[in-house]
């Protein structure tokens, strides 16, 4: 766990960076800060690192103030991905990989071999690493800056803005990336970006800041989306943060229409083939043989936002639920979604990451960040994977 | 000289030898100077960079050695170093090449990006190993650059050596000027002319060597 307290940074030339902050970062978790330039993320994420000292107030790590810890010790222990990877150009990918391996004396050989693995797990072909950085694609060397910052197996990862420097498409498979390596690796990461939606997609607890690091609000994505602490951070997460809030709930909850109990909506009818996967809708008042096109969703992976995405697409205004197959397993028209929005019972449910805590098999109950528990427990279980 | 042709091919075939050893005089003269300041360059450069404030006094010292009439320096000389020795040339030449190759090796150091020294020093590396490790290494085709300059104006300066009893190849000019002979001089351009394209050549080779990673870089002068 990373802990400040009171934490503040005032720059020589009297630019106040950081005013007394105080913050919980759980361990396990994927903690983000988001806020508008200049208001001191980069800073903060500085602090755990030493990169800035704090003015005033401490940053701990475990209960350890970092301002104890040797500097160069320290960051061995801290990955570290920034905006341009800053990778070095004159060392290979794989050797890039090995950097904080060799600066641990590690050997030559078994760094590589880390350095390989590490390369497969984010997902680049081993043949990237004999090239040169500048032969990389923007993304691939994102990939890369990812793979060096988990070489040595740091339990707190710091990021800084990683993916805002590639387009679009390719920072949301980044995000995915990040998101199924820390359902594997559970590390202690703490987040900068100034995209609220790249915020509330990784985000465990997202962590709105003003101008000089003050908090605005600090809340899970959900809760941050559907209950904005005031005018400012609503205008911050912007108009459409109600629909963007349904990416955030899993599409399981919206009741589907069995396919046996026929295929009839007004008058629109679903054509299936033999192993019933959706061929499109036909129009039966048109008389015409001339399908439309049918959108479908996944139940157990997508999100209520992708449910209406398909039901607002469809010209039957019905949403095809699919099985991993492709096969239709139901039905939603646009009324079954929109009643899964009211939720019969119980709080929104968070769908969107595996539960580090409750993949340890812990209680329920420990999925509220930042409790002590859930801490401890993760903690315990990244020290037992620890060991290489 | 009216009649006299521009080259006498008799008077190169019967000064091989002679030119060979003029040649490789040249060579020496020229070159080693330049590997004496790229020694030198490289710690006052990593210096600099750690401690920029040192940058400005010391560039400004090399700029007004650079700015001396080098006869001048070398007649200066004389009485130190003696008459017709080679260091009466070397050592101007030695800080004629640090002139070049200071600014050149805190330049590489500087164009470094931020983002590549930001990503060393959080993950580990302290300031001078991290000047050793990342920026110089990273700095080579700068400094490769640079050398090409430093290496080629050494060659041709090191013919004004000549006026003062040592000059490799200059000697040539010496020669045929007084004797209104132009062979000597025109062998005395031409190898002067090749053996710099020769330092060249070897140069850019060992940038393909040394960075080959620095294929696309443009910059650094070259
Ligand atoms: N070395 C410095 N000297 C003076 N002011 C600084 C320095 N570094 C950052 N600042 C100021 O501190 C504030 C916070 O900066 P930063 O943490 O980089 O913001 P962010 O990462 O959120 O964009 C800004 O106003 C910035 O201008
Ligand atoms: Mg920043």
């Amino acid at each position: 766990m990373i802990r400040f307290e009171g934490v503040g940074k005032r720059h020589p030339d009297g630019t106040v960076a950081v005013e007394g902050l105080d913050l919980e970062v759980p361990t396990g978790r994927i903690t983000v800060l988001v806020g508008p330039s200049g208001c001191g993320k980069t800073t903060l994420l500085r602090m755990v690192n030493r990169m800035v000292e704090p003015t005033s107030g401490r940053v701990l790590l475990d209960d350890t103030d970092v301002a104890e810890l040797e500097p160069a010790k320290l960051r061995r222990g801290i990955g570290y991905v920034i905006q341009q990877a800053g990778l070095f150009p004159h060392r290979k990918v794989i050797d890039n990989i090995a950097t904080v391996p060799y600066l641990l004396g590690w050997d030559r050989k078994k760094a590589r071999a880390r350095a390989a693995e590490l390369l497969e797990l984010v997902g680049l072909a081993p043949e990237t690493a004999k090239r040169y950085p500048f032969q990389l694609s923007g993304g691939q060397q994102q990939r890369v800056g990812v793979a060096r910052a988990l070489a040595a197996d740091p339990p707190v990862l710091l990021m800084d803005e990683p993916f805002s420097a590639v387009d679009p498409v390719v920072r949301a498979g980044l995000q995915e990336e990040l998101l199924r390596l820390q359902s594997e690796l559970h590390k202690t990461v703490l987040f900068v970006t100034h995209d609220i939606e790249e915020a509330v997609r990784l985000g465990d607890q997202v962590v709105v800041l003003r101008e000089h690091g003050r908090i605005a609000q600090l809340a899970d994505p959900h809760t941050l989306l559907t209950s904005p602490a005031d005018d400012g951070v609503a205008a911050f997460l912007g108009r459409d943060r109600g629909l963007r809030g349904l990416g955030l709930r899993p599409a399981k909850a919206v009741e589907l229409r069995p396919v046996d109990d026929g295929l009839r909506y007004g008058g629109w009818e679903l054509a299936l083939d033999d192993e019933r996967r959706p061929i499109g809708w036909i129009d039966r008042s048109a008389g015409t043989a001339e399908l439309q096109p049918s959108a479908g969703y996944r139940p157990d992976s997508d999100t209520l936002r992708a449910a209406l995405d398909a039901a607002v697409l469809s010209p039957a205004g019905v949403a095809v639920a699919l099985d991993a197959d492709g096969r239709a397993i139901g039905t939603a028209s646009r009324e079954a979604v929109l009643a899964a929005l009211t939720p019969a019972g119980g709080g929104p449910v968070s769908v969107r990451k595996p539960d580090p805590a409750d993949a340890m098999g812990t209680p329920a109950g420990a999925d509220t960040v930042g409790t002590a528990d859930g801490a401890d427990v993760v903690g315990t279980a990244d020290g037992a994977d620890g060991g290489r | 000289m009216d009649d006299e042709p521009i080259v006498r091919w008799y008077w190169i075939g019967d000064h091989l030898g002679y030119l060979g050893n003029l040649l490789a005089d040249h060579a020496v003269i020229a070159l080693v100077p330049v590997l004496i300041g790229l020694l030198l360059a490289v710690p006052l450069g990593l210096a600099c960079a750690r401690f920029p404030r040192l940058y400005q006094p010391l560039s400004a010292v090399f700029n007004i050695v650079y700015a001396l009439p080098s006869l001048a320096v070398f007649v200066v000389l004389i009485p130190y170093t003696g008459l017709a020795t080679q260091a009466t040339v070397m050592f101007p030449l030695t800080f004629y090449a640090l002139a070049v190759l200071l600014p050149t090796t805190v330049d590489g150091l500087r164009a470094v990006p931020d983002s590549v020294r930001q990503a060393a020093t959080a993950m580990g590396y302290g300031p001078w190993h991290r000047l050793t490790a990342v920026e110089l290494p990273a700095a080579v085709p700068y400094l490769i650059a640079g050398l090409r300059v430093a290496a080629v104006s050494s060659i041709s300066l090191a013919s004004v050596g000549a006026l003062v009893g040592r000059g490799g190849l200059g000697y040539l000019f010496v020669d045929g000027f007084q004797r209104t002979f132009p062979t000597p001089i025109v062998a005395g351009i031409t190898l002067i002319a090749v053996l710099a394209l020769a330092v060249d050549l070897l140069l850019v080779a060992a940038r393909r060597l040394l960075a080959p990673w620095a294929v696309r870089e443009q910059g650094a002068g070259s």
